[in-house]
């Protein structure tokens, strides 16, 4: 029976997300189809299409909210998992490449490749990433928001209500307007109910096993647009960069505070994957501005930050604003704030409907 | 407006807690605005943070933040937007690009001087189970949860054990939770002023305070004195778990029972 969660984890957490990913493939240049950029994109269209399809089961379905949304979003989830992984492997055989594998050397190779040096870096960094992974799992990390986040995720898998339960004691209230939109909770009791595990469980066990990898994926990818030309680099910024995630507890307010203690909680996806998404984007943007597909990526991402908080719209869509605002004036390329505007309108509607929604001009 | 130039200021210094990775960050940074050439990286991490914190000392912006019906304590967030890692280690690995193994233990050894480890936090201890959660809270919980997955239980449990029962069980309800803990928030509730009002719990008051809510349970936590002994005031001890005390009011219980029973026959 554990075998089968963890098989059921597996497959919904990194297989249907990879395979979602896919689908930006085939837009993408070939440099950029790696398994990593897949999951990171996967993601993104996850908590994209959980805002998308969330935001109106939250707002109008009073009963069954979370039957409502679990039968609506896992069958487009496994459709466009199923469409990803079909258009990629179509694309290969088209390209003559074989179905599974690397086109190139693949990961073998590039460690036969690697320098000693390298090696017993990319290891220290690894040891890094299981020792967080590790810790993750095997240390309870307190804290009073887990008693709002936590509890309203076990709601929705138990009670079959989304936020319109008082998750401090129990009683029926209206719908919560404040926290409502942020639906990262409601996909942690989700992944729970797909799995048959406990929204608790997926919260403090599971939900760290998946998030601080993938937050190192996009520093990854971050790390190697930076070091195009200095690959031997690489893995010292890994290494340091996972370092500076264990040691930048310099406040409880910094990023990396969150991110090894409140990993489970929306405010940590804010931080920890939206942000270095955004980042990760930008850098490909300045060189690829006329590719739609990043701009369609940042879009999706706007709406997804959504998942954590209306603030994290805000910041998401105040980052886009302001590194298409640089890029412009140095290119100047005023298209460029064009499309950064336009990147934003997801994001925007749903500050629009957050800001409609708290001052009480519409919802049940 | 200096008032919320100050205040932004307090929260950057509370951000940072002012420590030497900051000083780090900071020395990157400048060696990123002399060193860096690349166009790009120059816009994304040495303009566009000076640009943030420009922004978020600016009285203005945090006018603008509450205003926009923000939360005021979230607006240290703002900050998240200057990836300070990225800047400092990337500023790092460019310096020492010709020395990585030199550059690598300088850079390690500072990082871990400098900060401060996650795993030092007072809030982290050994998991007791999945759950992350205590396993004493787990055994009272399955102790009081109602046998027909349907039915809800009402409990008053003591504040240590108040943010995890609802974490394990949405079947067992609260008069109150972490609400009244927030000192800032400032709640009254009537049965949290019977149970943590005094040291020593008055039981009748507590009781008269829980029957108004139909509450089944009540737990006292190990040596919790009370000014009356609970069971001659008509409650059941139903267990004891790591001790702390499960008492059962049988009043109550049968005043739930009665609606459960309409409720089944109206089904």
């Amino acid at each position: 029976m554990i075998i089968l969660k963890i098989l059921c984890l597996i497959f919904w957490l990194l297989i249907v997300p990879g395979c979602m990913g896919l689908l930006c493939f085939s837009f993408l240049e070939k440099r950029h189809r790696t398994p990593g950029a897949a999951l990171i994109a996967g993601y993104m269209l996850q908590f994209g299409l959980v805002e998308l399809i969330g935001i109106p089961i939250v707002i109008y379905v009073v009963y069954n909210g979370f039957r409502t949304f679990v039968y609506l979003l896992t069958p487009v989830f496994l459709l466009l998992g199923g469409l990803g992984a079909l258009l990629f492997f179509r694309g290969r055989k088209r390209e003559g490449l074989p179905v599974f594998g690397s086109a190139g050397k693949g990961l073998g190779g590039l460690f036969q490749d690697m320098s000693l040096e390298g090696k017993v870096l990319w290891g220290l960094f690894l040891a890094l990433v299981l020792f967080q992974m590790y810790m993750a799992f095997t240390r309870a990390s307190f804290d009073g928001d887990d008693a709002y986040y936590g509890v309203q995720a076990l709601t929705a898998q138990q009670v079959d209500t989304l936020y319109r339960v008082n998750p401090y004691t129990g009683r029926s209230a209206p719908l919560d307007v404040r926290h409502a939109l942020a639906l990262f909770p409601i996909w942690e009791a989700w992944a729970g109910k797909v799995s048959g595990i406990h929204a608790t469980i997926i919260c403090h066990s599971v939900v760290p096993l998946v998030f601080i990898p993938l937050t190192y994926l996009i520093y990854y990818e971050i790390g190697k647009t930076l070091f195009a030309g200095k690959r031997r680099v690489l893995p010292m910024f890994m290494l340091l960069l996972g370092l500076w995630q264990v040691f930048g507890n310099i406040s409880l307010y910094t990023t990396e505070t969150f991110f090894l203690t409140r990993t489970w909680q929306g405010k940590s996806f804010a931080g920890n994957f939206v942000i270095p998404a955004v980042i990760w984007i930008f850098l490909q943007l300045y060189e690829e501005e006329k590719r739609l597909i990043w701009w369609v990526l940042l879009g999706v991402l706007n709406l997804a930050g959504g998942a954590s908080s209306s603030l994290a719209v805000l910041l998401s869509c105040l980052m886009t604003v302001g590194f298409g605002f640089l890029y412009a004036v140095s290119k100047r390329k005023f298209m460029i704030l064009f499309k950064a505007g336009l990147s934003c309108v997801c994001g925007g509607v749903y500050v629009l409907i957050y800001l409609l929604l708290t001052r009480g001009f519409f919802g049940v | 407006m200096f008032g919320i130039f100050m205040e932004s200021l307090v929260i950057f210094k509370l951000y940072t807690g002012l420590k030497l990775l900051l000083v780090l960050s900071l020395i990157s940074w400048v060696y990123l605005l002399f060193a860096e050439k690349e166009r790009r990286n120059r816009l994304l991490f040495v303009y566009a943070p000076l640009l943030v914190i420009v922004l978020f000392l600016f009285p203005v912006s945090r006018w603008a933040f509450v205003a926009a019906g923000l939360d005021g304590e979230t607006y240290y967030r703002i900050l998240w937007t200057i990836p300070m890692g990225i800047i400092t280690v990337y500023g790092f690995c460019r310096f020492f690009a010709g020395h990585r193994r030199i550059g690598t233990a300088v850079g390690a050894a500072l990082i871990i001087l400098c900060g401060r480890c996650v795993y030092r936090s007072g809030y982290i201890s050994r998991a007791e189970n999945l759950y992350h959660i205590p396993d004493t809270v787990i055994e009272i919980c399955d102790r009081i949860e109602p046998e027909n997955p349907d039915a809800r239980v009402w409990a008053v449990m003591p504040a240590e054990l108040i943010h995890f029962v609802r974490q394990y069980s949405s079947r067992i309800n609260m008069p109150y939770g972490r609400e009244m803990l927030v000192n800032q928030w400032s709640y009254y509730n009537a049965v949290y002023e019977a149970m943590e009002g005094n040291e020593i719990v008055d039981v009748e008051e507590l009781l008269k305070a829980t029957r108004a809510e139909y509450c089944q349970y009540i737990v006292l936590s190990p040596g919790r004195e009370t000014v009356q002994d609970p069971l001659s005031c008509g409650l059941v001890l139903a267990d004891e778990i790591d001790g702390y005390r499960i008492y059962e009011d049988p009043v109550t219980r049968e005043v739930v029972e009665s609606w459960q029973g309409y409720y089944e026959d109206e089904e």
